[in-house]
């Protein structure tokens, strides 16, 4: 994929990881006796796969309302970060930035912030948005009314769609070299503390990559010469 | 899920993406060495979540089926493959050794 540039069939697929995303969620709510509306209401309203999994995942575990709640808080925290790249580089009206930032997602904020101007960067994320949300939807009330039909999609590697996604997107951010650094670290953060600490943690602080790829290459340039689009386009 | 444990969701998960857009970004944005560190978190974070997905089940490291999927992916990704044959190849690996083993 071109991350510059996404064509039809790239947008097809990111609809189709969200499908994924989406029956994924829909089936794990349904499956632990959650009515139907209350699952498409959490769908709406919560607006994130992680936050609904962590909670269920606690509430399996036994622990209270109040814990799963803020373990919805924590592993939302990855979108507070990308909400922060995208507000880095968002020029709009008010509104729109608000609306764009409840809508940051990893595919469209991942794609946005690598294009070069800022009405490109305004027109990939709308049209990832749109993408995702068309799959997501239909997702999740297939999920809901279709679950049982469905069967296990890990017989069918579905859940090696999202992960395969998310590497298409950070593709060209990891052709540069600090990009690169910031993808290691941060992954290698993440699978640190996954033994140690509490779900969502981990994933708050792979955002160290970030920081020792910006301290690592503070005073040398990026070599960015094997493709990718260059972001040094800030006034 | 308690229709108070949704609102409660909702609240914490948009307020954090309204912080990021307009408060932590800008500031960011507004000094040079820091904004690039606004370019480089989708790349540390989206990492982090990719090693999530991938090597963890029921809280501890694993290696399994999916982790072949994503090094599938990660060539189709290396050799520039359109999205899509890196969704249907990662996807299709991970189904096989799961088929084998």
């Amino acid at each position: 994929m071109s991350a510059a540039r996404p064509g039809p069939a790239d947008y097809l697929a990111l609809a189709f990881t969200y499908f994924v995303v989406g029956v994924t969620v829909s089936v794990a709510m349904i499956e632990r006796g959650i009515s139907i509306p209350t699952t498409l209401a959490a769908a709406l309203l919560v607006y994130s796969a992680t936050s609904e999994l962590a909670f269920l995942a606690v509430r399996d575990a036994g622990g209270s309302t109040a814990i799963g709640v803020a373990s919805g808080w924590l592993v939302a925290s990855r979108f507070g970060l990308l909400a922060v790249s995208l507000g880095a580089r968002y020029r709009a009206s008010v509104w729109e930035r608000a609306a764009a930032s409840i809508n940051s997602f990893d595919p469209n904020v991942g794609l946005a912030v690598q294009q070069e101007d800022r009405s490109g960067l305004r027109r990939v994320f709308w049209q990832v948005t749109a993408a995702l949300m068309i799959g997501w939807w239909i997702g999740s009330l297939v999920g809901v009314f279709l679950g049982d039909v469905i069967g296990d999609g890990r017989a069918w590697g579905l859940d090696a769609v999202f992960p395969a996604t998310l590497m298409a997107i950070i593709g060209a951010l990891v052709r540069r070299r600090d990009g690169l650094t910031a993808a290691v670290v941060g992954a290698a953060v993440c699978c640190l503390l996954i033994p140690i600490a509490p779900g969502g943690l981990p994933i708050l602080a792979s955002a160290l990559g970030a920081v020792v790829a910006v301290l690592a290459f503070a005073r040398r340039p990026v070599d960015s010469s094997r493709g990718g689009p260059a972001t040094e386009d800030r006034p | 899920m308690s229709w108070w444990a949704i609102i409660a969701m909702a609240v914490g998960v948009s307020g954090q993406r309204l912080l990021g857009m307009f408060w932590a970004g800008p500031f960011l944005a507004r000094r040079p060495t820091l904004s690039r560190l606004g370019d480089l978190l989708p790349a540390a974070v989206i990492a982090g979540v990719i090693a999530q997905l991938t090597f963890v089940s029921d809280a501890r490291l694993t290696l399994d089926a999916r982790a072949v999927g994503l090094l599938v992916a990660a060539v189709m990704v290396w050799r520039r493959a359109p999205l899509t044959v890196v969704v249907i190849t990662a996807a299709a690996a991970t189904a096989l050794v799961r088929l084998v083993a």
